[in-house]
């Protein structure tokens, strides 16, 4: 079997490239981070791109974040490890989501719902329209 | 001997990319070696997201877009 692959130029499409990260901590609001950036993706709003590498120092991966129009990333709450990444690897074209100021409790344990994953999800296409 | 590696599968923009690092690198007059990478999966090891791309030396320069000439020969320099 063939794995159909398509050429990421944006050829024909005038999409802007916009990578999506969540900020893959342990607690509930890092898995609605997660849920959304993956959801972005899916829609096709987005890429969802590694944050580790980000943070890992990975030179490649620092240009690839540099050379998107933006990143959208998601940070589940006011620790803003996402943020402080962006900010330590010197890439600032950047809109930060911070899922805490939606109104959703930081918790661990504590199984998100679909509803709180929809909440953010609104906020980050609201973004993504106007950012 | 500077390694140049084009990244993309290979469309329009690529070749361009190709094209315009190649004319970059004559005009320098550096001895190099230009690679084409078109394959998807080793696209990826190199941790871009968009195509077409430059890398120099296994380091990515610029992803997702083409430098006019001049950008290019800074980025070979």
């Amino acid at each position: 079997m063939t794995q159909q692959t398509s050429c990421s130029c944006g050829e024909t499409a005038s999409k802007r490239k916009v990578l999506v990260y969540a900020c893959s901590g342990a607690a509930n609001v890092a898995e609605i981070a997660d849920r959304v950036a993956r959801q972005l993706t899916a829609e096709g709003l987005g890429q969802m791109f590694c944050l580790a590498g980000l943070g890992a120092g990975i030179a490649n991966m620092i240009q690839t974040a540099r050379d998107a129009d933006l990143n959208l990333v998601l940070d589940g709450c006011p620790l803003d490890c996402a943020r402080l990444i962006f900010q330590n690897a010197g890439v600032s074209n950047v809109h930060i989501i911070r899922v805490t100021d939606l109104g959703i409790a930081k918790a661990k344990g504590v199984p998100v719902t679909d509803q709180q994953v929809q909440i953010v999800l609104d906020a980050a296409r609201q973004a993504l329209a106007t950012a | 001997m500077k390694t140049i590696q084009i990244l993309g599968t290979g469309c329009a923009k690529c070749q361009k990319l190709a094209q315009q690092t190649t004319a970059a690198a004559d005009a320098l007059g550096i001895e190099y070696r230009l690679e084409k990478v078109t394959q998807i999966d080793q696209i990826m090891k190199f941790g871009v997201m968009f195509t077409p791309a430059l890398a120099v030396d296994g380091v990515v320069k610029v992803s997702g877009k083409v430098p006019d000439l001049d950008t290019i020969k800074a980025l070979l320099s």
